[in-house]
């Protein structure tokens, strides 16, 4: 008897105990774990990964005792981690957007810092900085940007006589005649969705011209049920009937480089790919790289955009959250992560476009690509980190559906709009 | 579904040892107050976690789908029922409820089967059978997402074994990118989710038959009875149990799955391969709709309670009758 109660005493004693420890567990989990530890998180790869390591460093060196932890996301899964992590109160103190509607989200629920005061916006390219700017002020730095071109193979293009096109017609007809020597004309890897989505958005643009996206997206003039958009849902059907893309396009994964092997193993001939496909085929496959060469989405006869309008965005934007413990501490190491010494290393190792004013380009193939930004009348940011979640899922998967052709181009086009009712109005 | 799964295991020991006789069937009064408390004292830690995990969560999760809510935002509109409205004339919604029974049916059917199959093949008299038994084991050790990213690559429209292998046959017209073909993608995975699953139902039956009395057999030895009749009389009877164990996991397993189809098709394309878990997924954490995703979580757990209810009913039925 003595013994029973004795055992359930100690039974008590150990729920007591096990209790006290993990309520004691949850004080030390938050956005940072020592005073001066700021954690960061961002998903860089090879040398864009390495060029942030030196920022680090340099950032680690002249603040003494600061300590950075550097968590490196996979691109994907990113964007969810991010929101867990905001949404359950212990996100990173410095974490990597793309600007744009997503990073709104997160400034509307009060979870971004407004960082206007701290980063001084002289040194950043204008059109760099709009992404992350909402009612007038910064919530984050840009460090680089993207444009997407059509990448080619050289080799190929001279093997069967293949010019770079002018004209959409023209593309058609390279299309063409890959297609009857057994070339796969463009390679595409479109489980992910957003590489599908280049093609719908230069398509439109070409049609509707630059003033289209923004009249839909703004609520003023056209919408995303626009007979342009109709227009270039119809375009997408036609290259899937030419037949201008590998099997199973919709199920392959940028990401585990489905997509670029294809390249690679000149299967493919054509890839319409950001700039970054460029440091990616260097990390892959370097001697590849003299193989590749670009041109601009060509223009489409009748249509209101011109070739010199570019689909593009800002990568990596860093931002400072509201949380943190260490707001000013935070602030600087976006500033040196956006300093003009990261942008330089950026831009020579992994051949980034810097979205930070007075970086010189050795590297011939970036020299093209800056030339091109710099020529650019308009650009086109990317639709799905434009607009908000919602409507973007509802771009991409209607895209994708349009690539599937399990969609017309016409409910595609209507199903977008009626989102874009329901949550831009 | 602990609960239901270790109340499964308690019936199972049931049929294995009939109660005890002695000691315990007649207690005295003030003893059973005793024994109440030391009890009481042993479950409290697993149901203080159970209560704050299980519980409390699946309450929160009504909760949460009576809103409008991003996640992220510290305000909540409330709507009732609304999301539920939506829900039920949302035809992604049907489509994964679909795909969820599709993939209950062909656990049931295939990974059941299969593994008891190839349990019963590891008793088979042949030279190093415990060899094939680590490699029948091998899928079920491996992380989902190497499975997931390995099948990725088999099913490659372009450099995937499975189309190297219908062109080395000569079914050329048979090849395509499985993932990528709405009428494939579901199968396609389906088919990994069995090969990943259907060893562990090998080890659940594997140990079922071990526990199964020698002297059964022998028995039948000395009246002359045949393979066959020895497996259709005497091991699949005492299988029961372990059958009915088995569909329940999987069922329940299959009602809830998510992990596969992330990796490998992310419910694409075109939300043909979407399952409630991932389409939960995408409304709660892509489209910040925790409020539309909770009433998908919760309607989801509606149904697996549904037809675990079901299915323990049944079994007590079975019980009763025999």
């Amino acid at each position: 008897m003595f013994k029973r109660t004795m055992g359930l005493l100690a039974m008590i004693a150990l729920l007591f105990t096990t209790a006290c420890t993990n309520s004691g567990g949850d004080s030390s989990s938050g956005s940072s774990e020592g005073s001066d530890t700021l954690t960061m998180w961002h998903i860089e790869t090879g040398e864009s990964e390495k060029a942030l390591e030196d920022a680090v460093k340099r950032f680690e060196e002249s603040h003494d005792g600061v300590n950075v932890k550097l968590v490196r996301q996979e691109n994907d899964p990113y964007k969810t981690k991010l929101s867990v992590a905001m949404g359950g109160g212990s996100p990173p103190d410095v974490f990597h957007s793309w600007g744009g509607g997503w990073l709104e989200n997160f400034v509307k629920a009060d979870q971004v810092k407004d960082i206007s005061e701290d980063i001084d916006t002289e040194n950043y390219l204008p059109s760099a900085l709009t992404p992350a700017e909402f009612d007038g002020k910064n919530y984050g730095a840009p460090l680089a940007m993207d444009i997407v071109p059509v990448w080619y193979n050289k080799d190929m293009f001279e093997e069967y006589g293949l010019e770079e096109p002018e004209t959409y017609e023209e593309l058609l007809s390279i299309v063409e005649t890959l297609r009857s020597n057994d070339i796969i004309p463009f390679s595409l890897a479109n489980q992910s969705k957003w590489p599908g989505s280049f093609y719908y958005m230069y398509l439109a643009e070409r049609i509707g011209g630059p003033e289209l996206f923004n009249e839909a997206f703004n609520r003023e003039g056209r919408g995303f049920d626009d007979e342009a958009y109709v227009k270039a849902g119809e375009k997408i059907r036609e290259l899937v009937e030419m037949n201008a893309f590998p099997d199973g396009f919709n199920g392959m994964n940028f990401d585990t480089g489905q997509s670029r092997q294809l390249m690679y193993s000149e299967d493919a001939a054509m890839i319409i790919q950001g700039n970054w496909m460029l440091g990616t085929t260097r990390a892959d496959m370097p001697e590849f790289e003299e193989k590749l060469g670009f041109f601009m989405f060509p223009s489409i006869e009748g249509g209101q955009g011109s070739k010199q309008d570019i689909v593009g965005g800002v990568s990596p934007v860093f931002s400072v959250s509201k949380k943190t413990d260490n707001p000013d501490l935070a602030a600087e190491l976006v500033n040196e992560l956006t300093s003009k010494e990261t942008a330089q290393q950026l831009a020579n190792d992994d051949g980034a476009i810097s979205a930070v004013k007075g970086v010189e380009y050795e590297d011939e193939y970036v020299q093209e690509i800056n030339t091109v930004l710099e020529e650019a009348e308009y650009m086109q940011t990317f639709y799905d980190q434009t607009l908000p979640p919602e409507v973007a899922e509802a771009h991409l998967d209607t895209t994708q559906a349009l690539f599937g052709q399990s969609m017309t181009p016409e409910e595609a086009a209507k199903e977008v709009e009626a989102k874009a009712k329901e949550v831009l109005e | 579904m602990q609960n239901s799964a270790n109340k499964l295991n308690a019936d199972d020991d049931h049929v294995y040892n009939p109660p005890k006789p002695g000691r315990l069937s007649k207690p005295k009064k003030s003893r059973k107050k005793q024994d109440f408390w030391v009890i009481i004292g042993f479950l409290a830690p697993a149901m203080v976690i159970y209560a704050l995990y299980v519980i409390y969560s699946i309450a929160m999760t009504f909760y949460y789908s009576l809103f409008e809510w991003t996640g992220i935002d510290s305000t909540l509109v409330f709507k009732g029922l609304e999301n539920y409205i939506t829900l039920m004339s949302d035809g992604v919604f049907w489509t994964s409820l679909q795909n969820n029974f599709l993939l209950v049916g062909a656990s049931l059917f295939t990974q059941l089967p299969i593994g008891l199959i190839m349990a019963l093949l590891l008793f088979s008299p042949v030279k190093g059978m415990r060899f094939f038994r680590s490699v029948y084991f091998m899928p079920f050790l491996m992380s989902t997402v190497a499975i997931g990213i390995l099948f990725i690559y088999i099913y490659d429209g372009n450099f995937g074994i499975i189309n190297q292998f219908l062109g080395q046959i000569g079914l050329e017209s048979w090849q395509r990118g499985w993932l990528g073909n709405e009428e494939t993608a579901i199968w396609a995975v389906i088919a990994t989710v069995c090969w990943q699953f259907a060893p562990f139902y090998m080890v659940l039956f594997r140990a079922a038959i071990v526990g199964i009395p020698e002297d059964l057999y022998e028995a039948a030895d000395i009246d002359g009875a045949s393979p066959r009749k020895k497996f259709i009389h005497i091991t699949l009877p005492l299988l029961i149990p372990t059958i009915i164990t088995s569909s329940i996991l999987s069922i329940i397993g299959s009602l809830k799955y998510f992990d596969l189809i992330y990796v490998m098709t992310d419910g694409g394309p075109n939300n043909s391969t979407e399952l409630m878990a991932t389409y939960m997924y995408e409304q709660t954490f892509t489209n910040f709709n925790m409020g539309y995703g909770s009433s998908i979580s919760f309607t989801m757990f509606i149904i697996a309670f549904i037809v675990t209810a079901f299915i323990v009913l049944f079994d007590q039925k079975r019980k009763g009758a025999n």
